[in-house]
């Protein structure tokens, strides 16, 4: 080859290389360009809240609040049950606690909930380490520190909800890109542990969040956020839940607690003082217009405050949205075509135990499936069987549905998951624990009745109010009322368990479904029929012609239609297939999804499954 | 970067210049063998000069040289034929070859990335298909063409539709989770997807690279065999026009017999007893009194499949090409067009390629190539196939639909007796109105263009630099009208518009220097290549959700005026990326005394996919080859004409994954979003546990081979054998989730694949009149799981139909194919002697296993399955096992041609033999989990629970008891049952071995006969070549399969492989046509 070549090529190779090389390394170091690293994320203060608002988007959800953890995983309890239908390895399955491993029902709730303590330790890992926490102005610093203490507080909200339903849990305070590659296989830790955590958690918390009437003041919108109220509320119902029963000790467990258990009354007791004595938090007068003129109106003030701590709803499908008021409550027929699933039925038993005069019973149960008929939705009472719970109802809610929207199975309804009722029955049950049945434990739950009946609130009222009780006549009191007060909010089925009552109350619930059914003593004086008023928009007692505690008329009163009520149905509608799987011991906790099990060799299964 | 395209072009540029075109003639000829029979495709080259024609397919040929007093000489080849120098002195020639007793087979050239060899020197293995073979397939996409005719290569389509994705599989794909499509190579340059945006008229040759000795030269994207295709280019003579059309019909091939409207309405009566609603129902919808049914047998039968998708389809293609130029430039143009309005209702596709390639001859060293090439495809139609699941699947509704019609009740009208409400959102629309109801439209628009230059620097060195620009514009319109059930479900019944827009745009550049000395010291033959490639792809991806779309508005107007409507949460989403790459190549190949041939590749690779140091790969691979035709000893063995055995062994890569997945990466794109104070606030959220330990997936490749070529090349034999084993194969591992993600992106899988491939060609009879030449291959292929991760021996993919509750209906499994198929096994139905009977109740005797955890409450007649574990009961826990292995263990083609005088005629079929179906479509087409749903005619013999008086025989009570006439009466009743009662319940849909089917098949894929005008005929009409021909396509098949076409797999996942459902049908077509030249 000659010189003349040789430099042509050299010359060519010395190009390239010159102009590749040089550029090689940045044209091969691509950063993301639509999407950004933790770095951009926690730079300021509104990327930081794009990150929290992912931690609260675990709250809803077909795989959250939307429909699984709030209406599948509640039920059977003795206030409803799941829908009918044969053995489905699914939804029915869950309600009457014959799940197993596989059911279709459980992996994404449980991986939804741990992603929930992903995103917050995400956010409980970095925002401390921001420079604007410490160097911030005072109003971003004060921002970033509710924002830090919301973030424990929704870590402490999704593992208390994985606690309650799957039992002991590995543990995660940490984000998984510190923890996964060192410990691929987590073991579980005990229930109690994992409380104590978050009870340490939340009390840090509560100094981070301001009370709901100063979040203005550091610059922030009054929203659904979570505000100090919710931070002290939710650290009560842990407390509770850390000195209650429940399912401990592996392989065999028993339902037991621990001796210390009164430690945790007292934390339970002092926070909801401390929420009582704050002044910031109220009843609304009206148990009704609460709930359908402020939930079910997706109403953005709270004059009262009640609303403590809500999975906030939007978006019309099931990745944020939730199906409160389809998959439950009272459905709508439109000719020939019927939209809503009915899938929770009250118990007849839960029916007769509100007294005939307390205007929750209206509230709590929907006996009726609507009708489009013209611009009305008229009402179709139902049989005994097949009343439906009715906190939130398609019928109640503002804006009205359109009637070409029926379909829609999003209704935008948020779910309560602490109201300030739960907070005054916790004080009360706490302070009957610690210090009996004092004036103050009295006063807590009277406000709560006085308000159920319509009285008002601050009024003592020797009718409804409870007096003279013994310490143990009042828990019984708690154990009915925070049923009559509470009834399908998802917290009866805890509740039960932490009492460790669940066994005997699923006994006699069943005994007493059996007696109705065979119209026993006391239901022998009961209605066999129901008539209800044809064409009737009533939504209370008034769609009735007959009453509900006296025997039914002999023939139909005109204008009105008959449903079944006590008799055979109770048993085969209703009886055949309430909690037919229960097992104690077992059923007090939900298998841990097949997948969970598949992927971690250390995750041994729940006791009985 | 860009400064060096910049520079690049420049250069190109600058080297163009101006070419004076000197005075010429025509010279025209017939090549014949010593028989006298043409032999077409003959080379035919002007001594000492790069001008060069070959033979048309009647042994015509024209060439013009230089008109000037010089003598001039052609040299005429022909594989198997002695070369043959002819001089210019008569116009008209007729040359006559004579066969050559060596160098038979493989003069013809391959292409096998950055350089062309000789067949005969290939030390890898290659298939190869040229236009030859296209012709015979009048078909719109190339990729079809492939199917079956060559070993180690399949090309499945998904399905039937006009723009199916025809998934090409080069060795059964390394990958377990990944992308195992081949990598494209058009004249030179990379093309995503390349043969969906050619004309297949259009194609020269389409060269597959199967093993890594050819492979590995293109590193980390060669994983997955290389199929380079190079686009036909233009010849030195005059302009030569060429039109090539065809118009055909389709029709459905097959229909699925359902039931008769009397069984339909028998078998309702029959599925509402025991429960009051449905009884109250069938009452009012079909009769109230059971005499009155019998009217049903006079009913007429509505066949909504031939309504929706047996329709008469029409498919046109026009192909117009001209080309010609000179000694010193070359060009080729073409449009196409296609349009083919398909079988099923409302779909149509219509499609623009225009393409365009010159070549030329800057100076005697410097030569220009470029090309360009713009396609616009239009498909219409939602057409059958759903991946939104089985609420959105619309074969559901033509076969299940109520196979009649009430009185006054229109053909387009919904269904007033349909059930509104059922589980899981099955209700059944009018397949004709939802038709009507889903506008569909998608387009695209490609551009590329691609030009390369070479420098000739000696008269051994070469250096060539190629560039490509490739823009991709997909724009997707989906509309949903009110009664479509992802309106009903998620838009209030208010239409809903989708709006998709996805622009890639892609740029290469590639440099390469090759030397070569050949002969050296008359024994030394060396090719020595090295080379840099750069990748640089950018994608913006934007979806629009609309909601709240007035009623009645139409499609166009919605598209049009997306204001009408408003946004769903979390939507407008934007999602870019910048994928870049850079690859450093060099091969050498050395041979000696053309007996011994050696060849090294390697190449490394940077992608910017992968963390810093994690960037490169390495790929080297060896190959060598033994020509032991030419050993002294093979002399004289005359019926060998050639004998090569080839070994090589190599690694390749793969690195088909996402973007910045080792980065942790926060995304704001709408998909998460929180309600407050009613409005959704977008959420920044982490998409996914990051592995900053990402690296390329590999594959050791080894293959050994041995071409044969006996009797004067009337048979040529090719045989390989293959052994890859991959490993670091990148699967998302279920990890421990509560860890917040379910699963992480690893490289911890292994696979291997282990084949053999036979091709053999032979020419049977070759005469003056008459030729007969067949086309056989076959290969073979086991795939197998070897490793998981960590602790890991099975996973199951998620389901891809069904209701909610479904079990998943493959595994993953270690010593498994990939895909392989898992569920129940089915062991017919119980019969009344499994039931005790007392008071007319039915109980299962004890010890008779039970599957009511699958189907609910067991009675005589309900579907039965195994109890694997032998516990007495069936669950899905323990009683499901794998039940189908989706790949074949053998498949192939036989082409056969004949030519007589002007006639020729080819047949061609293609074979599979050994896999299952998952037939998920007769699952649901059998169950009676939904109101008014009609069945297969399968169902018509199923167990009865209705007596012929219309007495109820057997119902289950509020208790759950099984309450029932006598057992004799029952079993009376029931004596012709073949088939259980359809199931109800949920476990209607779990996978069961019953509908797993033998995927087995023989195909009569195309048939096709031609006749060509002889050539003087048509020299008053100015044309060279005319052929005329009728094509038959899927004319016929031989199958055990019950549903539409074995040759199916409706899952885009390639975990899921095989699976039958809702997939669009293939049609049957025959297609008359024209190739002209003018």
């Amino acid at each position: 080859m000659n010189t003349k070549y040789f430099n042509k090529i050299t010359t060519l190779i010395i190009l390239f290389s010159f102009l590749l090389l040089g550029s090689c390394k940045k044209f091969l170091n691509q950063q993301p360009i639509t999407a950004v690293g933790t770095d951009v994320v926690f730079s300021d203060v509104a990327s930081a809240r794009a990150a929290l608002v992912g931690v609260y988007s675990r709250l809803v959800g077909d795989q959250g609040f939307g429909i699984r953890l709030s209406l599948y995983y509640t039920v059977d309890n003795d206030e409803m049950q799941g829908p009918t239908g044969a053995s489905d390895a699914d939804r029915r399955d869950i309600a009457r606690y014959a799940a197993t491993s596989t059911n279709a029902q459980l992996t994404n709730p449980f991986n939804q909930l741990f992603t929930g303590i992903e995103y917050a330790n995400i956010c409980i890992y970095n925002i401390p380490k921001m420079g604007l926490y410490t160097n911030g102005t005072p109003q971003q610093i004060a921002q970033l520190k509710r924002m830090y203490g919301e973030a424990l507080t929704l870590r402490a909200q999704f593992y208390s909800e994985a606690i309650v339903n799957w039992g002991d849990l590995p543990s995660h305070f940490l984000p998984a890109s510190v923890q996964a590659t060192s410990n691929p296989f987590p073991r579980r830790v005990g229930t109690d542990t994992l409380y104590n955590q978050l009870l340490d958690d939340l009390k840090v918390a509560e100094n981070l969040v301001p009370w709901c009437d100063s979040i203005t003041a550091i610059g922030d919108v009054l929203d659904e956020r979570i505000t100090k109220g919710a931070v002290k509320g939710l650290r009560a119902r842990i407390a509770l839940f850390r000195g209650g029963y429940s399912l401990r000790g592996r392989p065999t467990a028993t339902m037991q607690r621990n001796a210390d258990y009164l430690t945790y009354y007292q934390i339970a007791r002092d926070e909801c003082n401390d929420i009582i004595n704050s002044g910031k938090h109220t009843l609304n007068p009206s148990f009704k217009s609460l709930w359908r003129d402020q939930v079910c109106a997706h109403a953005v003030t709270d004059p009262q405050n009640e609303l403590m701590f809500q999975a906030s709803a939007t978006g019309f499908s099931g990745v944020e949205d939730t199906k409160l008021g389809y998959y439950d409550g009272p459905a709508v027929t439109n000719g020939s075509t019927s939209y809503g699933n009915k899938s929770l039925n009250i118990l007849p038993s839960y029916f007769y135990l509100f007294d005939s005069t307390d205007l929750r019973r209206d509230v709590t149960i929907a006996p009726y499936n609507l009708v489009v008929s013209g611009s009305l939705l008229t009402k179709t009472g139902q049989a005994i069987t097949a009343l439906n719970d009715g906190k939130y109802r398609r019928d109640w809610s503002t804006p009205a549905i359109a009637i070409a929207s029926y379909g829609t199975q999003y209704l935008g309804y948020k779910w309560q998951i602490l109201r300030y009722s739960d907070v005054l029955l916790m004080f009360a049950e706490a302070e009957n624990q610690i210090n009996g049945p004092t004036a103050a434990a009295y006063n807590a739950i009277n406000q709560v009745r006085r308000r159920g009946y319509g009285l008002p609130i601050a009024t003592p009222n020797a009718t409804v109010d409870l007096s003279g009780l013994s310490n143990s006549d009042f828990f019984t009191a708690i154990v009915k009322e925070r049923s009559l007060e509470l009834g399908g909010e998802g917290v009866r089925k805890f509740d039960l368990i932490r009492w460790n009552l669940l066994a005997t109350t699923i006994t006699n619930t069943k005994a007493t479904l059996l007696a109705m059914s065979n119209l026993t003593a006391p239901y022998n004086t009961l209605p066999v029929k129901m008539y209800y008023k044809n064409a009737s928009t009533a939504d209370d007692v008034t769609l009735w012609s007959n009453s509900f505690y006296k025997p039914a008329p002999s023939s139909t009163p005109t204008g009105t239609t008959s449903v079944v009520w006590f008799g055979s149905a109770i048993n085969t509608t209703a009886l055949s297939r309430f909690a037919t799987g229960f097992t104690t011991g077992k059923s007090e906790l939900l298998p841990i999804p097949q997948p969970t099990i598949d992927a971690n060799v250390n995750f041994p299964q729940n006791p009985g499954y | 970067m860009k400064k060096l395209i910049a520079l690049s072009v420049l250069l190109v540029f600058a080297m163009s210049g101006i070419l004076a075109q000197t005075k010429s003639k025509q010279i025209k000829g017939i090549i014949k063998d010593e028989s006298g029979v043409v032999l077409p495709h003959a080379t035919i080259l002007l001594s000492g000069t790069k001008t060069g024609v070959q033979s048309d397919s009647l042994g015509n040929f024209t060439i013009r040289i230089p008109d000037d007093s010089k003598s001039h000489t052609l040299i005429i080849s022909y594989v198997g034929y002695t070369a043959q120098q002819v001089s210019t002195g008569n116009t008209d020639l007729v040359i006559k070859l004579q066969r050559s007793a060596k160098d038979l087979a493989g003069d013809e050239v391959v292409v096998i990335g950055y350089q062309s060899v000789r067949r005969k020197d290939l030390l890898a293995s290659v298939s190869s298909i040229g236009a030859k073979d296209l012709k015979d397939v009048p078909i719109n996409s190339a990729a079809e063409a492939l199917n079956g005719r060559l070993a180690g290569v399949t090309a499945t389509t998904a399905e039937g539709s006009p723009d199916a994705q025809i998934n090409i599989r080069v060795r059964g794909g390394m990958s377990i989770t990944g992308d195992n499509s081949p990598l494209y190579i058009v004249d030179g340059v990379q093309v995503e997807n390349a043969l969906s945006v050619l004309s297949p008229q259009n194609i020269q040759s389409i060269d597959v690279l199967k093993d890594a000795a050819a492979t590995a030269i293109y590193g980390a994207r060669g994983g997955n065999g290389v199929i380079i295709i190079t686009t036909k280019s233009g010849k030195p003579g005059k302009l030569v026009v060429a039109y090539n059309g065809f118009i055909g019909v389709k029709n459905l091939s097959k229909t699925l017999a359902v039931l008769s409207p009397y069984d339909y309405v028998m078998y309702q009566s029959e599925r509402s007893r025991g429960n009051s609603v449905d009884s109250t129902n069938f009452l009012t919808n079909f009769g109230s009194t059971w005499d009155t049914l019998a009217n049903y047998k006079n009913t007429n039968p509505v066949n909504w499949q031939d309504n929706v998708l047996g329709l008469t389809g029409v498919t046109t293609s026009h192909n117009l090409s001209l080309s010609g130029g000179t000694k010193k430039n070359v060009y080729n143009f073409g449009y196409t067009y296609n349009d083919d309005k398909a079988i099923v209702m409302n779909s149509s596709y219509k499609r623009h390629i225009l393409n365009f390639r010159d070549e030329y001859q800057i100076s005697s060293k410097i030569k220009l190539g470029v090309g360009a090439r713009y396609t616009h495809q239009d498909v219409y139609g939602a057409g059958i196939s759903s991946d939104q699941g089985t609420a959105y699947s619309r074969l559901r509704n033509a076969v299940q639909y109520r196979p009649f019609l009430s009185a006054n009740e229109l053909i387009d009208q919904n269904d007033p007796l349909a059930d509104p409400n059922p589980g899981n959102g099955l209700g059944l629309v009018n397949p004709i109105k939802l038709a009507n109801a889903e506008y569909r439209k998608h387009s695209t628009d490609a551009f590329s263009a691609n030009a390369n230059i070479t420098y000739l620097i000696t008269k051994n060195f070469t250096f060539k630099s190629t560039f490509g620009y490739d823009r991709k514009s997909i724009i997707d319109r989906k509309f949903s009208d009110t009664i479509t059930p992802y309106s009903i479900i998620t838009g209030g019944a208010k239409p809903i518009l989708e709006l998709d827009t996805t622009i890639a745009d892609t740029y290469t550049n590639s440099n390469v220097f090759s030397y070569s000395l050949k002969g050296f010291k008359h024994k030394h033959d060396f090719d020595f290549l090295v080379g840099e490639e750069s990748y640089d792809l950018r994608t913006t991806n934007s979806v629009s959700l609309f909601k709240n779309i007035p009623s009645f508005t139409s499609p166009e107007a919605a598209i049009s005026n997306t204001s009408l409507g408003t946004y769903f949460t979390g939507y407008p989403q934007l999602n870019k990326t910048r994928y870049t790459s850079l690859s450093f190549f060099s091969r050498l190949n050395y041979s000696y005394l053309g007996k011994y041939l050696f060849s090294f590749n390697v190449r490394s690779d940077g992608a910017s996919k992968f963390a810093p140091g994690k960037q490169w790969g390495y790929f080297p691979a060896a190959s060598f080859a033994w020509r032991i035709k030419n050993e002294k000893f093979m002399d004289n063995v005359n019926f060998i004409n050639d004998l090569k055995l080839r070994v090589g062994i190599g690694s390749v890569g793969n690195n088909r994954i996402n973007d910045y997945l080792y980065l942790t990466t926060f995304k704001n794109d709408g998909s998460y979003y929180y309600g407050l104070n009613n409005q959704a606030v977008m959420a920044y959220y982490s998409s996914g546990l990051v592995n900053s330990d990402l690296k390329w997936e590999s594959t050791i490749n080894r293959n050994i081979g041995l071409d044969i070529s006996l009797f004067r090349s009337r048979v040529d034999l090719t045989v390989d054998l293959y052994n890859n084993s991959s490993k670091d194969l990148l699967l998302n591992v279920p990890i421990a989730s509560t860890y917040g993600y379910s699963t992480q992106l690893q490289n911890i899988g292994k696979s291997s694949n282990k084949g053999v491939e036979i091709q053999l060609n032979s020419t049977i009879i070759r005469n003056k009149n008459f030729s007969w030449s067949a086309n056989f291959n076959i290969s073979f292929n086991k795939n197998t799981i070897d490793q998981l991760g960590t602790n890991q021996q099975y996973f199951y993919p998620a389901a891809s139909w069904g209701v909610s509750g479904q079990p998943t209906d493959y595994i993953e499994k270690i010593g498994s194919p990939v895909g392989s198929m898992y569920g129940l096994v089915t062991d017919g139905f119980y019969k009344v002697s499994d039931f005790d009977y007392n008071n007319g109740i039915y109980t299962l005797k004890s010890g008779v296993v039970t599957d009511n955890a699958i189907i609910g409450t067991v009675q005589p007649g309900s579907i039965k399955f195994k109890d694997l574990n032998g516990d007495g009961s069936v669950d899905l826990n323990n009683d499901r096992k794998i039940i189908g292995n989706p790949t074949p263990k053998f498949t192939g083609g036989i082409s056969q041609q004949f030519t007589y005088k002007h006639w020729d005629m080819s047949l061609f079929f293609n074979f599979s033999y050994g896999n299952d179906v998952y037939n998920a479509n007769k699952i649901q087409f059998t169950n009676g989990y939904i109101n008014n749903s009609n069945q297969l005619a399968i169902m018509q013999n199923h167990w009865k629970v209705v007596t012929p008086s219309g007495a109820t025989a057997q119902w289950i009570n509020s208790s759950n008891q099984v309450v029932g006439i006598s057992p004799d009466q029952l079993t009376a009743l029931n004596a012709n049952a073949n088939i259980w009662m359809p199931i109800k319940s949920t476990g209607a849909f779990y996978p069961s071995s019953w509908a797993i089917e033998d995927g087995s098949f023989l195909r009569l894929n195309n048939m096709s006969i031609g006749y060509s005008f002889p050539i003087k005929k048509l020299a008053g009409l100015k044309m060279s070549k005319l052929r005329v021909y009728l094509t038959g396509n899927n004319l016929a098949i031989l199958t055990r399969y019950s549903g539409y076409d074995p040759e199916v797999s409706v899952s885009t996942s390639p975990l899921t492989p095989g699976l039958d459902y809702s997939a669009y049908p293939k049609s049957r077509s025959f297609v008359f046509g024209v190739n002209a030249t003018f």
